[in-house]
């Protein structure tokens, strides 16, 4: 069957070689009305003064010829819109970069198969190929086949910038000097990039870095979404860490001497291969396996106020060489509209996280969290965003696999990279006991978030929104629920603060940014206590 | 002065400088206007149609405002016009509102829909039109289809009875080639299935909403969009 023997290969062709037919300029004024031609007009009509113009449409029973619709390749084509034909190929038009087999996975269609114009898989394809990410437009359309009632499918593509800008991070920060002296501001900075379509063969590549002083942290990532060609998707990362991390509130003791804080060191190096897997249109399911060395020093005796107590300092890492293994799994349910700005659907996933002890893991802990987001588009087109978090790191994981402060208030940097910048406590604003919370077993927060679009475009910038958002976090080990710190009463034991934001959301061709004022309300000193209970 | 913080000054500094510099180079975007009167204005042909036979009693509250207006501008796109060809269906969709002067809640919903396909055997155009009082399949060459497509002509928008005597009212129409939302494209078909004239927007129908809903809401979501108002018209 010959359409079945061109299809096997991919074809590309050039541009399109029909001009296309005349159309009304855009500078040209609007269309006259035509005349009205049915009713009984009463005082009050108007008609335009033109001859009734004529329409030379013709009934379907009555076309060219008295030719029957052409699903004559396939059978009686009930009404007019019921247009069959059987597929003879497929052609992909307008690729540079990216394979015409690259192309080809997303399409289902293959040669011999009935096409059914109305077929709604059609759009949808248009949809998947858009949702590579690695085109700025998609049209499909029909062209005919070599014999009545084939046709051939033409996906055209306009390929897009698929070098992405996944993360820029710069900000200040306070941290601590290697005599573990307190430093007043200190900059970071990071970013990561990812090649989306790797020399067209769709085929992810990213890097990513995170600096401070005395601080680096390196990703390198590749991820096939179709990995061999199944409906799998492979990920595998490398990472290396030398990083830094603080403890205590401003007056530690290390080494029966007095310092602002106890630093410790550790190094990690290790990478991650993960599998993925769609569960529906919306939901995805990964599996990855991670395994990396660790080697981290700190001093051997430090202590720290907690609460109205002295208690010694707990680095959550093993002294010395020690290796991590874990296995994870995430759910993930994404009907957002759009991945940076969305309007309207939700995001929901689910974190469960094991290490695996026997298999050579010194850091023996299970990590369970739950992430949902909802976004509602207001009648004045407006958004909120109400988004919710909890999670739990049950027995004894490394610190950088505990829930942190920062992490959950806008007021102080995250951590990038899993990269530590900022000594300082919570902000404290609700006067409560998180002050001595710097890493948590558990964390919990509620957020709502209000946009206001105030730009959408197609070209460079895509759309920019001015955003302010509000939540409630708590963060707190086992400590803070059964042995609570001396000091504080009522409410004050529950170590939970506010967190607060405004900016711009800005989603641009060549990624997404966000310019928030928080990381600078940060500095002023405006916060509660910050030194703890045994230092009012 | 450390390095480290000369270091932090300077990223202090740029981000304050970048933050202006970003928020200068976004072009002005395209407003909608704030209320329905402030579309631009196109001329459309009103007639009122009398219910009955000639010369019998009639009540004048039946009276159907029918309105032809024409809307080719919104395939002025001529990827759009190639589009028609594409041999996969294409729909363009108008709802037309009636507002009365000065208020911003319409009152009446006329809607038509027409959906084409290029079948490639035969040459030709097939074209199914639907509007509130009939639903027909015709087969068209690319002109007709501009015409079928882009001329409302005699299109039935409300009884008299339903609007304020002696109060001026205006259509705001949007018109959208490939509307993004299948959904809104089945309340269309729905609505047509409405007895003719009986028009009336309740606060509970699909396609009620502020104009800002209407009109500035689904900008983006359709292959084309096309905004404008006509001239009042006076029950």
């Amino acid at each position: 069957m010959p359409a079945v023997a061109r299809a096997q290969a991919a074809r590309t062709w050039g541009a399109p070689t029909e001009a296309p037919p005349s159309a009304p300029s855009a500078s040209s004024p609007p269309p006259e009305p035509p005349p009205v031609t049915l009713g009984t007009p009463t005082p009050g009509s108007t008609a335009a003064p033109h001859e009734p113009a004529t329409t030379r449409a013709v009934p379907a029973e009555e076309g060219p010829g008295g030719a029957a619709p052409s699903g004559t390749g396939v059978g009686p084509t009930p009404g007019t819109h019921a247009l069959k034909y059987t597929l003879e190929g497929v052609e992909v038009r307008g690729n540079k970069s990216t394979r015409a087999r690259v192309v080809l996975r997303y399409v289902p269609l293959h040669a011999g198969d009935v096409l059914d114009v109305n077929d709604p898989e059609l759009e949808l394809t248009r949809y998947r190929l858009l949702g590579t990410g690695f085109f700025r437009d998609v049209q499909l359309s029909l062209r005919r086949g070599t014999q009545r009632g084939y046709a051939v499918l033409v996906v055209d593509v306009v390929e897009r910038n698929t070098l992405i800008v996944d993360g820029v991070w710069l900000g200040l920060s306070e941290d601590v000097g290697s005599n573990g002296a307190a430093r007043p501001l200190t900059a970071y900075g990071g970013a990561a990039v990812t090649e989306t379509n790797l020399a067209g063969t769709g085929i992810a590549l990213g890097g990513a870095f995170a600096v401070a002083d005395q601080q680096l942290a390196l990703r390198v990532r590749l991820a096939d979404p179709q990995f061999l060609r199944t409906s799998w998707l492979a990920d595998t990362e490398l990472l290396y860490n030398s990083a830094r991390d603080f403890f205590g509130n401003g007056d530690v003791v290390v080494a029966e001497s007095a310092q602002d804080f106890a630093v410790a060191q550790y190094q990690r190096l290790g990478g991650r291969v993960g599998l993925g897997h769609d569960l529906g249109v919306s939901s995805q399911v990964f599996f990855d396996y991670r395994l990396e060395g660790i080697n981290a020093s700190f001093p051997a005796a430090a202590s720290d106020h907690y609460g109205l107590d002295v208690e010694p300092i707990n680095f959550m890492l093993l002294p010395g060489t020690s290796f991590l293994s874990t296995l994870r799994t995430t759910l993930v349910h994404d009907t957002r509209d759009q991945p940076f700005l969305p309007t309207t659907g939700h995001y929901a996933s689910a974190m469960i996280e094991a290490a695996l002890t026997p298999l050579g893991s010194d850091y023996p802990y299970a990590k369970l969290v739950l992430h949902g987001s909802q976004w509602f588009s207001l009648p004045w087109g407006h958004v909120l965003h109400l988004e919710g978090f909890a999670g739990g790191v049950f027995g004894s994981a490394p610190l950088f696999e505990r829930f942190y402060v920062g992490d959950f208030s806008d007021l102080l940097p995250d951590r990038v990279l899993d990269l530590n910048f900022d000594r300082r406590a919570a902000p404290n604003l609700l006067s409560t006991d998180i002050v001595e919370v710097r890493y948590g077993n558990y964390a919990a927060k509620v957020d709502a978030e209000y946009r206001v679009p105030v730009y959408r475009g197609t070209r460079s910038i895509y759309g920019v929104d001015v955003f302010a958002s509000f939540g409630l976090y708590g963060v707190c080990n086992q400590e803070e629920l059964v042995d609570r710190p001396r000091g504080y009463k009522g409410l004050a034991t529950l170590p939970v603060d506010l967190t607060f934001n405004a900016g711009l959301r800005i989603d641009t061709q060549a990624g997404s940014f966000v310019l928030g004022v928080a990381n600078f309300i940060g500095f002023v000193p405006f916060r509660g206590p910050q030194e703890g209970a045994a230092r009012p | 002065m450390t390095r480290a913080r000369r270091w932090g000054l300077a990223l202090a500094a740029a981000i304050v400088a970048l933050t202006p510099l970003l928020a200068q180079a976004q072009s002005v975007p395209p407003q909608q206007p704030a209320h329905p009167g402030a579309l631009a204005l196109r001329r459309a042909n009103y007639a009122w149609e009398r219910e009955g036979a000639e010369g019998a009693a009639a009540d004048p509250g039946r009276d159907l405002l029918r309105v032809s207006f024409a809307y080719r501008d919104v395939l002025a796109d001529p990827a759009l016009v190639k589009k028609l060809s594409s041999g996969l269906p294409m729909v363009i969709a108008l709802r037309a509102y009636v507002y009365r002067d000065g208020e911003v809640a319409p009152v009446a919903l006329a809607t038509r829909v027409c959906r084409v396909v290029y079948d490639l055997w035969d040459d030709v155009y097939r074209v199914r039109l639907s509007e509130p009082e009939r639903e027909r399949d015709q087969a068209s060459v690319l002109e007709g289809v501009l015409r079928l497509c882009t001329e409302a002509r005699d299109l039935p928008v409300v009884r008299r009875g339903l609007l304020a005597a002696g109060q001026p009212y205006f259509l705001a129409a949007v018109v959208e080639v490939n509307p993004a939302s299948p959904e809104m494209v089945e309340q269309l078909r729905h609505w047509l299935s409405r007895p003719t004239g009986s028009t009336g927007i309740g606060p509970t129908d699909a396609l009620f909403g502020t104009f800002v809903q209407l009109f500035a809401r689904q900008m983006a979501s359709s292959d084309s969009t096309l905004t404008f108002r006509t001239q009042e018209v006076v029950p």
